[in-house]
């Protein structure tokens, strides 16, 4: 996609959000699309350590729940506005992450991914134990009076959302094209060869956890206040973590549209099937698409219709 | 009889037939008033929650056969909320914005109503609560209802009647051990027991949580043990509950009294598992079949419920969850019959004034929307024979020691194993 038309369609999908706003008040659609945008910006970060760079992150839900108790403490401790919060997660789950990038890049494939399963119940404990932001029990989040000009605070959250997502296929597309980008492909298919040909593999492994840190913080710091009740089980929920990895697995890895495309096709399921079928057959759902697509088509929805395109090619 | 007056008596017979074939056609045909909330019906809380859900279907049909309410018949519309609370706030706004429902009540348990309460606050919607443990205590929302009889002030009235008891025994208990699993529930009801504790000057000798994952038990009993506590209070949860009463068995726990806050030994299945093991275990209850709690209807919905959970999973006797999730909705009909409206200001002012006539009982509530007065029960095990569902089923087996109100029996003091 040529930059022009790529900043294009951003604007117009951002433009075409804010209108939705004022066209439509109900506001069940603005809770089942902030979601489906939470879930889409999880699973482009996922993307960036995951498909990018070829290293396993099962810890999503911990970096998200770093971004959501930032938010609980911050907000409990000086009361900061919404977009401070949400830079205030960004910043802590990117910190986190170049901290996991130190201690385990050293390891590869699944040692690696158990070590992020492991950062993530270790970031558990220290959140049950500690009772300032409610520990095990829980805390509450009140939803702040002010919204802007729209008419309810879920209007407001489903804006900021959309708005850190389009910011999150923005980043994910100028990594995955730049010089960046080509090094972690290489790292991707084999890392020793590209440290042989001068590819900074470690500066670049680091740039990559804190990047996916940083975006998993911001999709989870916004978190508390579209809840407003916040406890470690909901907020270390597997199902987070699940979802990072399938719906890039279902997308697809490769490119920087697949995990938005995975995102808004499970996703969008899910949320049809919540309110038709059951919540619990979204793990199902998911369970079943992503043994549909890495036995059939590993490469994911971007994979098959780059297959497509170039056998229509003479 | 004369010709006008047998064809006068056709005519009203005839016209009274056609009335009392209308009316059901016209119940049939008025809208429904639909009455919304989200269950968990999968995940953790599953097995309260669907049996929850018979009881509310019970109910449903049991209005409808009465000819519905302000004439018209009742609809529940529910969703699933898998025991996630981020499911909660989408289900709610579904319900209020598509589906149109004129009422709504929440689903089953502290983690599962608080995310809902933006929503309905903002709607200023009446909001009759199924099991919250203090839920309102941050939102302090005028029009919210509770009706697990935990008291005015939740936390603390979970372990007062324990205290209470065990500071009426003689020698008098002088040292406590407190364990709570690491959970919403346990923690609130250990903070009360703290609380409790404290104002009755006894000496906590060992107070500490356990990760909720906990399978093995022993050691946490041992350590308790050590510090030869008078009196040990637990909150647990189900798998738990289970863990620590076979391990007090085991280890051989020497204490006064122990119990209080564990929750699963309401449950038959439960019951069933550990048997004589529960025997002077006292701990805190809702409902039993005794004597004293025999209120106006609960036998007769008992009766439905057990036919209607058989072979659904759930628990076969409804003792716990099941009268309560029956029960409000019966205070939210009566509320909507009384007023004969559904305007929520109307419904919030009469619930907040009246008593209410339920299968659980006289039902007032305070100011804060929790039960006026506490009726949390404490319940001892007796004579509870192995391998026999049915004891439960019957009075004899859990006799209410505390309230006073409430007494079936005198407590076995001290616990023996």
């Amino acid at each position: 996609m040529k930059s022009a038309a790529f900043w294009g369609a951003l604007a117009a999908i951002f433009a075409a959000g804010l209108a939705l706003t004022g066209a439509v008040a109900n506001e069940y659609y603005y809770n089942a699309l902030y979601l489906i945008l939470q879930a889409a910006l999880m699973a482009i970060a996922w993307n960036i350590l995951g498909g990018f760079t070829g290293y396993v992150n099962f810890g999503s839900a911990g970096f998200f729940a770093i971004g959501a108790y930032t938010t609980v403490a911050l907000n409990k401790a000086l009361g900061l506005p919404l977009p401070l919060l949400i830079l205030a997660g960004g910043a802590v789950g990117g910190l986190v992450g170049l901290g996991l990038g130190y201690l385990t890049l050293r390891l590869k494939g699944v040692y690696f991914a158990i070590a992020t399963l492991a950062m993530a119940i270790v970031i558990e404990t220290l959140v049950i134990n500690w009772s300032y932001v409610g520990g095990a029990k829980g805390t509450y989040i009140l939803t702040p009076e002010k919204h802007l000009w729209f008419d309810s605070y879920i209007q407001m959250l489903f804006v900021v959302m959309l708005l850190l997502t389009l910011a999150a296929v923005a980043i994910s597309r100028m990594l995955s094209s730049s010089r960046i980008g080509r090094g972690l492909a290489a790292i991707r298919d084999d890392e020793v060869a590209a440290e042989c040909a001068g590819v900074p593999t470690l500066r670049l492994k680091l740039v990559s956890t804190t990047v996916m840190g940083a975006m998993m913080g911001v999709a989870g710091a916004p978190f508390p206040f579209f809840v407003t009740f916040v406890d470690p089980s909901s907020a270390f929920n597997l199902f987070i973590a699940v979802n990072a990895i399938a719906m890039p697995m279902i997308g697809g890895t490769a490119h920087w549209l697949g995990p938005v495309i995975g995102a808004l096709l499970v996703g969008t399921t899910q949320e049809i099937v919540k309110v038709t079928v059951s919540s619990e057959m979204n793990v199902l759902i998911v369970g079943v698409m992503l043994v549909v697509f890495i036995t059939l088509a590993p490469q994911g929805i971007v994979g098959l219709a780059r297959k497509h395109l170039r056998r229509r090619k003479p | 009889m004369t010709h006008s007056r047998r064809k006068w008596l056709l005519i009203s017979v005839a016209l009274a037939a056609a009335a009392a074939l209308a009316a059901p056609l016209a119940h049939a045909q008025q809208k429904p008033i639909k009455i919304g909330f989200s269950m968990a019906l999968t995940g953790g809380l599953a097995g309260g929650g669907k049996g929850a859900l018979i009881s509310m279907e019970i109910w449903r049909d049991d209005v409808n056969k009465k000819g519905g309410l302000l004439g018209r018949p009742v609809a529940l519309v529910y969703y699933d909320d898998a025991t996630q609370p981020a499911n909660v706030p989408g289900i709610y706004t579904k319900l209020l914005e598509v589906d149109k429902v004129d009422l709504v009540v929440s689903g089953y348990g502290t983690n599962l109503i608080a995310p809902a309460m933006p929503i309905i606050m903002r709607k200023k919607l009446v909001f009759p609560a199924l099991f919250g443990l203090g839920a309102n205590e941050e939102f302090k929302y005028d029009r919210y209802f509770q009706i697990m009889p935990a008291g005015p002030a939740p936390k603390l009235d979970w372990s007062k009647g324990f205290f209470e008891l065990a500071m009426e025994q003689n020698p008098k208990p002088k040292s406590v051990a407190i364990v709570a699993a690491d959970a919403e529930f346990a923690l609130n009801a250990a903070e009360g027991a703290r609380a409790n504790a404290k104002k009755l000057k006894l000496d906590i000798v060992y107070d500490k949580t356990y990760p909720p994952a906990t399978t093995d038990f022993t050691p946490i009993v041992r350590a308790i043990q050590a510090t030869s506590p008078d009196i040990v209070y637990v909150g647990s949860y189900p798998p738990d509950s289970v863990g620590m009463v076979k391990a007090a068995s085991e280890v051989g726990l020497k204490t006064k009294m122990f119990g209080g806050g564990m929750v699963g030994l309401q449950f038959a299945a439960i019951q069933k598992n550990l048997g004589p093991l529960l025997n002077g275990i006292v701990n805190y209850d809702f409902w039993v079949p005794e004597p004293t709690l025999n209120f106006p209807g609960v036998n007769e919905f008992l009766a439905k419920y057990r036919v209607a959970a058989k072979d659904k999973g759930v628990d076969p006797f409804g003792h716990y969850l099941p009268p309560y999730s029956y029960a409000y909705l019966e205070v939210l009909g009566q509320a909507v019959e009384a007023t004969k409206s559904l305007d929520h200001s109307k419904l919030a002012a009469y619930m907040h004034k009246t008593t209410f006539d339920t299968v659980v009982g006289k039902v007032k509530f305070g100011k804060n929307g929790e039960w006026a007065r506490t009726r949390t029960l404490q319940v001892q095990f007796r004579d509870v024979q192995p391998d026999n569902l049915e004891q439960f089923a019957g009075p004899g087996k859990r006799i209410v020691l505390y309230p006073k109100e409430w007494k079936s029996g005198n407590i076995v003091f001290p616990y023996k194993q």
